[in-house]
């Protein structure tokens, strides 16, 4: 009984920490674009974040290895160190894109200043990664992310044609703008598997000290966790569709997309999109945080881990607090977070294949996994989602350029 | 001598048929002591191809794909002008 | 895979983690040292552990720029101090006693004045 109250504890702090800056803003845009017409490609991309999900989660039970342990032992030092790099450069990005967002948040329910707010976010997350347990950072950024399910109820209040809606689950290509349409998909492909939630998931399952025996509670949070992700996305698009896409609205900003909770829902859906984005965006700018210093100590050998107190892995401690400066210093310049999330997703989508490939060679590595070795589910799916990552890796950033960005 | 000054090293034998790179020191413990035993030799792979690999060797230290031996440690010969020399035959188990 | 049987060196022991006798991380197998020559007995005799120890193992560049910055010397664990090898290299000796983990260490210090550090 107190493993399945776990289980759901967790499976909710998973649904509200797999939607960050890079899904809301793809899911928003595409559906803004295409209505209902990229809705499969959010299920293509939830379930690659689900089977290389429970891959990375049952090396790290089986073979006591996290993500960049892997890539360092199974891609050599030289192109590991190129792996490393272009890890924590976009994860870099992905930090910066998620404060300031949390900046763009706290003004909208402030109304002060930009720059100050960017101090503010800053400050509050270094005490909160600082003074609160792992446990609790992600239990209460889950949760209050939940609020993000206003968007489902907002969708159902816009009576979408349902019809249109489920012909939007079936595959297909848009022939009028192929294009623009390819780069909405790869975009939401890219911001479904971003990279680091794999090596956020990894090292958590290391920290929590799993074994072979959480094989099954690592395939229940793998699944369920990031499948009811999806729903939120789906949410965001079909809002987007039923709302924006009749009245030519093209959501550039950040309150664009509380703007759709707003008009089904009033002022109390605008408050409840606006706090469940403030932290679902918090939650992954701690995510993307940790995930860069779990990188750098992984790959250098150094002691790392929230569970051990600040002090106890100080490198690892000193490595977040520097990214966490940096990060303040790229918003602070004044880019539109918007577009860095756009930049950082394509270029995550790109450094995609440095982070899944180790992961698959070490699943499929008898003397590491023994009998719990990729079967052939987990290899068949691993094999279609590694060409769909090749395929969006060599293409992302020709469509990125071609499209300028989506814009057609 | 280190390890890495073996890794990746073309490997021929005496009367210089190339057998493809080293990539790894096969080794025996022997109570505390780790004895090496073999040189793990192979051609490039199917990882390689693709890019995947790094042109220092050491990323194809284990990939289970492609072509590989290992010679005796006994056949292994010398160091010649940057290559490994292995006693001729070893190649054709 | 811990002291018996065959293992392979590259894969089982370079670039994996180097764990203390206190459980404690402390660093990759950076490099191996080995005892003898090509052509006679040869067997590992140390694992070599620190940037620098990468100089042979990277393309020349950044060889160079290692050389530059990174001119400290390599900590050399004797093979005789490794009690296991699993996903691991595991030591029989607590990294202070062996200079490894020197990194942490000082930055320990610092970070133990804030208050919250946990120490």
């Amino acid at each position: 009984m107190k493993r399945i109250f776990g289980l759901a504890l967790g499976i909710l702090a998973a649904i509200g920490g797999f939607v960050d800056i890079g899904d809301i803003v793809f899911n928003t845009a595409a559906g803004a674009t295409f209505g209902y017409g990229l809705l499969w490609v959010v299920v293509l991309g939830v379930g690659g974040i689900i089977t290389y999900s429970e891959m990375c989660g049952r090396v790290a039970a089986v073979s006591k290895r996290p993500v960049f342990d892997a890539v360092r032992e199974r891609m050599g030092l030289s192109t590991g160190l190129v792996a490393l790099i272009a890890a924590q450069l976009v994860n870099l990005m992905t930090l910066a894109a998620e404060v300031g967002g949390i900046a763009l948040v706290l003004q909208l329910l402030s109304g002060l200043p930009y720059r100050a707010l960017i101090m503010l976010a800053v400050i509050a997350l270094t005490v909160v990664i600082w003074v609160l347990p792992f446990s609790w950072i992600e239990r209460v950024f889950g949760y209050c992310g939940l609020c993000l399910l206003v968007f489902a109820v907002g969708a159902l209040k816009l009576h979408p044609d349902w019809g249109e809606v489920a012909k939007g689950f079936v595959p297909h290509v848009n022939t009028t703008s192929p294009l623009v349409y390819g780069y909405f998909a790869v975009g939401l492909l890219g911001a479904a598997m971003t990279p680091y939630e794999v090596y956020f998931y990894s090292s958590g399952a290391i920290e929590e000290g799993w074994s072979p025996k959480d094989l099954g509670l690592n395939k229940a949070n793998a699944m369920i966790g990031y499948g009811l992700g999806g729903f939120l996305s789906f949410a965001l698009m079909i809002t987007a569709g039923a709302l924006f896409l009749p009245l030519g609205i093209n959501p550039e900003l950040l309150g664009t997309v509380a703007l759709g909770a707003e008009v089904p829902l009033g002022q109390i859906g605008l408050i409840l999109a606006l706090v469940g984005t403030l932290f679902a965006v918090g939650g992954a700018a701690i995510d993307t945080c940790f995930s860069g210093a779990y990188n750098l100590a992984q790959f250098l050998g150094w002691e790392w881990g929230k569970y051990r107190t600040n002090a106890g892995a100080p490198r690892f401690t000193i490595t977040w607090l520097v990214l966490l400066a940096l990060g303040f210093c790229i918003v602070m310049t004044g880019i539109d977070p918007v577009m860095l999330t756009e930049y950082a997703v394509i270029f995550s989508a790109v450094a995609l294949p440095f982070t899944y490939i180790p992961i698959l060679l070490t699943a499929n590595d008898r003397t590491y996994m023994g009998r719990y070795v990729n079967g052939r589910v987990a290899n068949t799916l691993g094999l279609f989602y590694m060409l769909v990552i090749l395929f969006i890796a060599v293409t992302a950033i020709p469509l990125m350029v071609i499209t300028h960005m989506g814009q057609g | 001598m280190r390890l890495s000054d073996l890794l990746d090293r073309k490997v021929v034998t005496e009367s210089g048929r190339s057998l493809g790179r080293a990539f790894d020191l096969r080794a025996r413990w022997t109570g505390k002591t780790l004895e090496v035993t073999g040189l793990n030799v192979g051609r490039q792979g199917f990882l390689e191809r693709l890019g995947i690999g790094s042109s220092q060797g050491e990323a194809r230290k284990h990939h289970k794909q492609w072509n590989r031996d290992t010679i005796p440690w006994d056949a292994v010969l010398r160091l010649q002008d940057g290559r490994i020399v292995v006693r001729d035959g070893t190649e054709a188990r | 895979m811990s002291t018996s049987g065959e293992l392979d060196v590259a894969y089982g022991i370079l670039d994996h983690q180097i764990v203390d006798s206190e459980n404690r991380r402390c660093g990759k197998v950076d490099d191996v040292e080995l005892e003898g020559k090509v052509g006679e007995e040869m067997r590992v005799a140390a694992l070599l552990v620190g940037v620098s120890a990468w100089r042979g193992r990277v393309p020349r560049p950044l060889a160079g720029l290692i050389a530059r910055y990174f001119a400290r010397q390599v900590v050399r664990v004797p093979w005789e101090v490794v009690k296991e090898v699993d996903s691991a290299v595991h030591l029989g000796q607590t990294a202070a006693e062996l200079d490894l983990g020197r990194g942490d260490d000082r930055w320990q210090k610092r970070i133990a004045r804030i208050p919250g550090s946990g120490f």
